[in-house]
């Protein structure tokens, strides 16, 4: 490993968590992944693989998932960052939470909160999706226990509670 | 098939009683624990397959500040192993290397920027030796031995025969003998391997909180390896990101992990990579199958002869029990009146295979079921007949003394026929489409544990105290196939109470009684049947309780609903709290303890290694596939999966469904794109990117039939449901491609170069066929 | 615990030309945008900038205009915003194609057209961990000497598998550079060299801004072979723009990806103008794509697999985009 230019450098970082606004000194080196378990300690947002390859980290950055294990902490300066901590409100589930309970979407549940998320930010953008569009939504998230049948019907589920 | 089968309502799905953690992120894996103050594990590994080692110098590292711990082969001279006959492998190794990826020392450090500078200021000097990759460089009469008391390199020769072969080749009117390669896979659980371990040197006590699928085995591993009594020693089970069989053994990490903590006097994360995930290993091992069968022309089998060599890796692991279930697994589903078996389990320097779902017995099946298919082919036979003429009777002994009293495969075989619309479209599929099928089953549980010890095969105290609730501790390990789940149905079901009231404490070595754990699909039959006995016992003493304050017989009070009465008088009816309370009286809490014992005469043969394979219960699965084969590309999809598997009865359908569908689509994995190869040892596919599990887009709906058997000995009559509708997917893709394009494909995965190949092959052949037709 | 990444600094320019005069204080510096790429190899070690470009945070990039004179595509236009964009669906169906086929989802969110015109190229000796490279004794790509796929050679093999350049190619895209020596305009074609070490034809501090269609482009499609039908890199990729002129070809262009160290347009479709698009003519297409691509061991997908899959796909599309 080379050795570096100058000192790690920490910056003050503003961004939304889970809707409040908060303010946290980071590397300019972390990552959003490492941000969230380490220092906010929300670890719910889960490590898969050595690098954006399994969808396990993801969560919604300004309502797009995306895969926080090669975000840049400090690229998310003033921007909005939803983890699965944030969907069940006032003691309910969310809709796909509860779906994915409810029809077994979840096994082991490793892959559960990437998962929720990815279909999170679908059907914020397209509350009645098809099939397709939900396997297109669900395809960089992988799951190793559930053959993706129930996790399907579950999306489907919480799309018709939702309707 | 018992008498009942199909006559009684099927029972109501529950979701998973841990679902809620799991679906808010609340659930805490092993990584997601509080580690505060905890100081970074990391492991060196060895760069070369195969070597002495001749210099190790840890002393910068140890000097570097931040640095607490350095340990290496020196910090443990105990070998370890999940086999007590084959313990052949050290934590860290000690002289010698034998696989690249192989832990050589590890560093406890303030962080992972410290312990990375370790890392790399130990010196390293390796003597390289020559490194084999294959059973043949293995075998070859001047390689040179990886274990210096097994050789040729080989673990381990099984070499069994059952009735007469001769006699039944001779009875055939077709024999067949095909060679078929099944590449080397990974269980790839989406969880990477953790291990957090904190050794108190105050009370001289170590707590191990960890992915481990078998808690026992590491706790008595780890006494083993540190020397330490086992009564000062805690495992934990945190929430498990998957397992599939690759955290059955006590694995390197998790000792080492533990080491550090005691050279460091503290608290210590190890967070293996992916890479080093993959590296770490313990799965299907790569198989060569030679086959040959020999059938009459009404497709009844008269004698098989299988030889299958395992390419283990480097060290024992689990490959003993491996290369025997290949053998043994043959049996149990058809009535073969005679086998010969040869089994190899084969050194190699490469990191340890181990087990993986559907422990030996899928490539096994795999070869079975695509020969059966051809042969029928051959005989215009089809492919559902021929395996109709070769049921078994239950109850029933195989000619290799498996125990078969539940048999449930007559109905999968009708069930998907019917719903794949079989008879109406085989062979009448437009081009590039087809239809495939195949069968399979697999053990609910070793009926033989792998330590004996006399203890029974499983265990389960009950706790109920003043507030009603009744807390189950079981040391079976839920790693998210929903046994905790299974537990409390089978306890509130027994006490009739309702769902909600039980508690399941699982897999804490200080707390629950002490289990075997999640492997070989045991938990239903063996902790269900145990959960059962002391639910039973429970309810005998709170029946008891109510008896006598109704001031009635016991067997006069009924109970239902959380409320015991005698009669349908409601002065005479007492609510559960009530009767809890009585029963508290004088005594105060109460535990029952559950045990469930497989009895001698199913734990398999008298001949050597006649217990692998043995169970008191065999779960049946059927499946049909359909596929579309482009035959441009080569590629392959499956479009609909129909399956279904007789797991005697299913306590909770809505899990039985999501194992079926598991266990279907990783057998899927296998059949179309994974695999593990290497390069010059180096792992080839040690990504997520690389080893390539199928995405939500190459996965086809897969449709579920349960089928009930009642097994006479089963929990409510349950069987095993995770395992056994794997081993059919395999053979029933590589039917189906050969229904679509007439290619008979021996080699998985059935990825598109392989596909390629053969049509290339095929267009080869036919050239030269036209050219030596022109030519006479 | 942490991610190790190698330390680096970050920089956030405003414009184009902060952007540029950053790269010119740190010449050892690296442009990120959506950093799905470089954050990835980042971590694995194999690129340790010591300063960080972010680009995100550039409006001028983002541009996407659509007018007369066609279309104009920022370089930070995410892979996701063209893959939805109607016009690019509609009037560039291959770009479209190529888009929405890229990755997974949470890579086409961050991914832009720049990056993705910029991919590193890929080997499976290359997109491996410290530890793994290290006990490979690296390669030529990176540290080593040695190319592991053709040792023999004197150069690296990597391939280039960025989906977005054949369907660009066919479409007759120019790109625009903006560099210390002013703003220059190229043809796509012009970017690329065939050469897995040093894939890319721009000058030391240079940046892509915008890619640049024409108005009218003949009809076109794109398809890729890859294992997985999603995550994974193409192992071929094959773009095609067709012209016809009742039943006979008015123009062919042809590109591909996955096969060499660059995404290249077939030689030799312009002498194919006029032709019935027959069976003859696509066993024709067939053979001028086997002859012309490369594939190496740079994946554990055969060679003369992509080579054959290569070919199969371009008289597929072809075929497809046959008029009726």
């Amino acid at each position: 490993m080379h050795a570096p230019a100058s000192e790690p450098k920490k910056r003050l970082l503003r961004l939304r968590l889970n809707g409040r606004w908060r303010e946290d000194a980071v590397g300019e080196t972390q990552l959003l992944v490492d941000y969230l378990r380490e220092v906010a300690h929300l670890t719910g947002t889960k490590t898969g693989c050595d690098g954006g390859e399994c969808g396990a980290c993801t969560v919604l950055v300004d309502g797009e998932a995306v895969p926080s294990c090669i975000t840049l902490v400090a690229r998310c300066e003033g921007r909005s960052v939803e983890t699965i901590e944030a969907l069940a409100t006032q003691g309910r589930l969310s809709a796909l939470q509860r779906a994915f309970h409810e029809k077994l979407g979840a096994q082991c549940g490793f892959c559960t909160p990437g998962m929720i998320m990815a279909a999170e930010a679908l059907l914020r953008d397209n509350p009645a999706p098809t099939e397709d569009e939900i396997r297109t939504a669900l395809a960089g998230n992988l799951c190793r226990c559930t053959g993706y049948v129930k996790i399907i019907e579950a999306v489907r589920t919480a799309v018709e509670a939702g309707s | 098939m018992s008498v009942d089968a199909g006559t009684r309502p099927p029972r109501r799905g529950v979701p998973l009683i841990d679902g809620v953690e799991k679906v808010t992120g609340r659930a805490r894996y092993t990584a997601d624990l509080d580690h505060a103050g905890a100081l970074v594990g990391r492991i060196l590994r060895s760069p070369v397959s195969h070597g002495e080692i001749v210099g190790l110098d840890v002393s910068a590292a140890r000097n570097l500040e931040g640095v607490a711990a350095v340990v290496t082969g020196d910090d443990c001279p105990y070998t370890y192993g999940v086999l007590p006959i084959a313990m052949n492998e050290y934590p860290l190794a000690r002289g010698r290397v034998r696989y690249r990826g192989e832990p050589i020392a590890a560093v406890a450090a303030v962080d992972a920027e410290t312990a990375q500078r370790a890392l790399e200021l130990i010196e390293l000097k390796i003597r390289e030796l020559p490194a084999y990759y294959t059973p043949a460089e293995a075998r070859a009469p001047d390689a040179i031995l990886l274990h210096d008391n097994k050789p040729g390199n080989v673990e381990r020769e099984v070499h069994h025969q059952f009735g007469d072969i001769d006699v039944g080749f001779a009875a055939a009117d077709l024999v067949r003998e095909e060679t078929f390669s099944c590449a080397e896979i990974n269980h790839a659980q989406i969880e990477p391997h953790a291990s957090l371990s904190e050794f108190d040197p105050l009370t001289g006590r170590l707590t191990v909180q960890t992915v481990s699928q078998v808690g026992y085995y590491l706790h008595l591993m780890l006494a083993r390896c540190l020397d330490m009594d086992t009564s000062r020693i805690r495992v934990i089970k945190p929430f498990i990101g998957g397992g599939f069989g690759a955290r059955v053994e006590a694995l390197n990490f998790e000792i080492v992990t533990a080491l550090l903590a005691r050279a460091a006097n503290g608290k210590v994360l190890m967070e293996l990579s992916r890479e080093e995930t993959f590296i770490t290993h313990r799965a299907r091992p790569h198989t060569d199958i030679r086959l040959k069968l020999g059938m009459s022309k009404t497709g009844r089998m008269t004698a098989c002869e299988l030889q299958v060599v395992q390419r283990g890796g480097a060290y024992a692991g689990y490959g003993i029990i491996t290369i025997l279930y290949a053998g043994s697994l043959l049996h149990g589903i058809y009535d073969i009146p005679a086998a010969k078996y040869d089994g190899y389990r084969v050194y190699a320097n490469l990191p340890p295979c181990g087990a993986m779902r559907g422990h030996g017995s899928v490539d096994t099946r795999h070869a079975f079921e695509t020969l059966v298919d051809r042969m029928a082919r051959e005989l215009g036979l089809d492919p559902f007949a021929v395996r109709r003429a070769n049921l078994l009777h239950a109850p029933t002994r195989t000619v290799n003394d498996l125990v078969v009293n539940s048999y449930g495969l007559p109905e999968c075989l009708d069930r998907v026929e019917r719903a794949s619309g079989w008879k109406e479209r085989i062979g009448r599929l437009p081009p590039g489409k087809g239809l495939g099928m195949a069968c399979s089953h697999y053990v609910s549980g070793a009926a033989k544990p792998i330590h004996f010890t006399g203890e029974p095969h499983a265990v389960v105290h009950l706790k109920l105290d003043f507030d009603g609730g009744v807390t189950a501790l079981t040391g079976a390990a839920d790693i998210g196939q929903g046994s905790s789940t299974m537990v409390a149905i089978a306890v509130a079901e027994t006490l009739d109470v309702s769902l909600d009231r039980v508690r399941v404490v699982s897999a804490d070595t200080a707390v629950t009684p002490k289990d075997n754990g999640a492997y070989s699909s045991r938990i239903t039959f063996m902790v269900g049947n145990a959960a059962i006995d002391a639910a039973r016992k429970l309810k005998e003493l709170l029946i008891a309780t109510a008896a006598r304050k109704l001031e009635a017989r016991p067997e006069d009070v009924e109970c239902e609903n959380e409320t015991f009465r005698v009669g349908h008088g409601e002065q005479s009816a007492l609510r559960f709290a009530d009767v809890v309370a009585a029963a508290l009286v004088n005594e105060g809490a109460i535990t029952v303890k559950g045990a469930f014992t497989c009895p001698p005469d199913a734990q398999g043969g008298k001949h050597r290694g006649g217990a692998v394979g043995s169970t008191m219960g065999f779960s049946y699965a059927a499946q049909v596939v359909e596929v579309s084969v482009d035959d441009a590309t080569g590629q392959v999809s499956v479009d609909k999966v129909w399956v279904a598997l007789d797991c005697g009865r299913a306590i909770n359908p809505l899990a039985v469904e999501g194992q079926m569908q598991g266990s279907v689509w990783m057998g899927m994995g296998q059949a179309l794109s994974e695999e593990t190869r290497y390069l010059d040892g180096l792992p080839a596919h040690a990504s997520m990117l690389e080893y390539r599990m199928p995405t939500i887009m190459d996965s086809p709906p897969i449709e579920t039939h349960i089928v009930e058997s009642y097994d006479p000995n089963g929990p409510m009559g349950a069987k095993e449901a995770s395992e056994g509708a794997l081993a059919g997917f395999p053979p029933a893709l590589v039917n189906a491609i050969a229904n679509a394009i007439g290619i008979d494909l021996n080699e998985l995965p059935a990825t598109p170069d392989r596909i390629m190949d053969a049509l290339i092959e095929r267009r080869r052949k036919a050239r030269l066929s036209r050219a030596l037709k022109a030519a006479s | 615990m942490s991610t190790l990444l190698p330390t680096f600094r970050l920089a956030a320019p405003r414009t184009v030309a902060e952007a540029i005069a950053a790269r010119r204080d740190h010449p050892a510096a690296r442009f990120v945008a959506g950093g799905t790429d470089l954050l990835v190899n980042m971590r694995r070690g194999i690129s340790s900038p010591d300063v960080l470009i972010d680009l995100s945070g550039i409006d001028a990039l983002t541009e996407f205009r659509i007018d007369d004179n066609g279309v104009t595509i920022g370089a930070g236009v995410t892979i996701a915003a063209l893959a939805r964009h109607e016009v690019i669906a509609a009037r560039y169906r291959a770009l479209a194609q190529a888009a929405a086929s890229i990755a997974g989802p949470g890579h086409r969110a961050m991914g832009t057209v720049g990056g993705n015109l910029c991919l590193d190229t890929r080997c499976i000796y290359y997109n491996q961990s410290e530890w793994w490279r290290h006990a490979n004794a690296y390669c030529l790509k990176n540290r080593g000497d040695t190319c592991h796929v053709a040792p023999q050679g004197q150069r690296c093999h990597a391939a280039f598998s960025g989906d977005l350049a054949p369907a660009l190619l066919v479409l007759g895209a120019e790109i625009d550079v903006l560099g210390e020596q002013g703003l220059r305009r190229l043809p796509l074609s012009q970017l690329y060299i065939e050469d897995g070490k040093a894939h890319l034809a721009l000058a030391d501090g240079e940046l892509i801004t915008a890619v640049r269609l024409p108005p009218a482009p003949p009809a076109s499609a794109y398809a890729k072979i890859r294992t997985r039908a999603a995550i994974d890199f193409p192992l071929a990729g094959v773009a095609v723009a067709l012209a016809t002129s009742g039943p006979a070809i008015a123009s062919l262009d042809v590109a591909l990806t996955g096969t060499n160290s660059r995404p290249f347009l077939l030689a030799g479709t312009d002498a194919l103008a006029g032709r019935a698009i027959d069976d003859k003519l696509l066993a024709e297409v067939d053979r001028l794509v086997q002859k012309q691509v490369q594939p190496m061991r740079t994946t554990l997908t055969s060679a003369n697999y992509r080579r054959v899959a290569a070919a199969a796909l371009a008289r597929r599309l072809i075929a497809d985009l046959r008029p009726a």
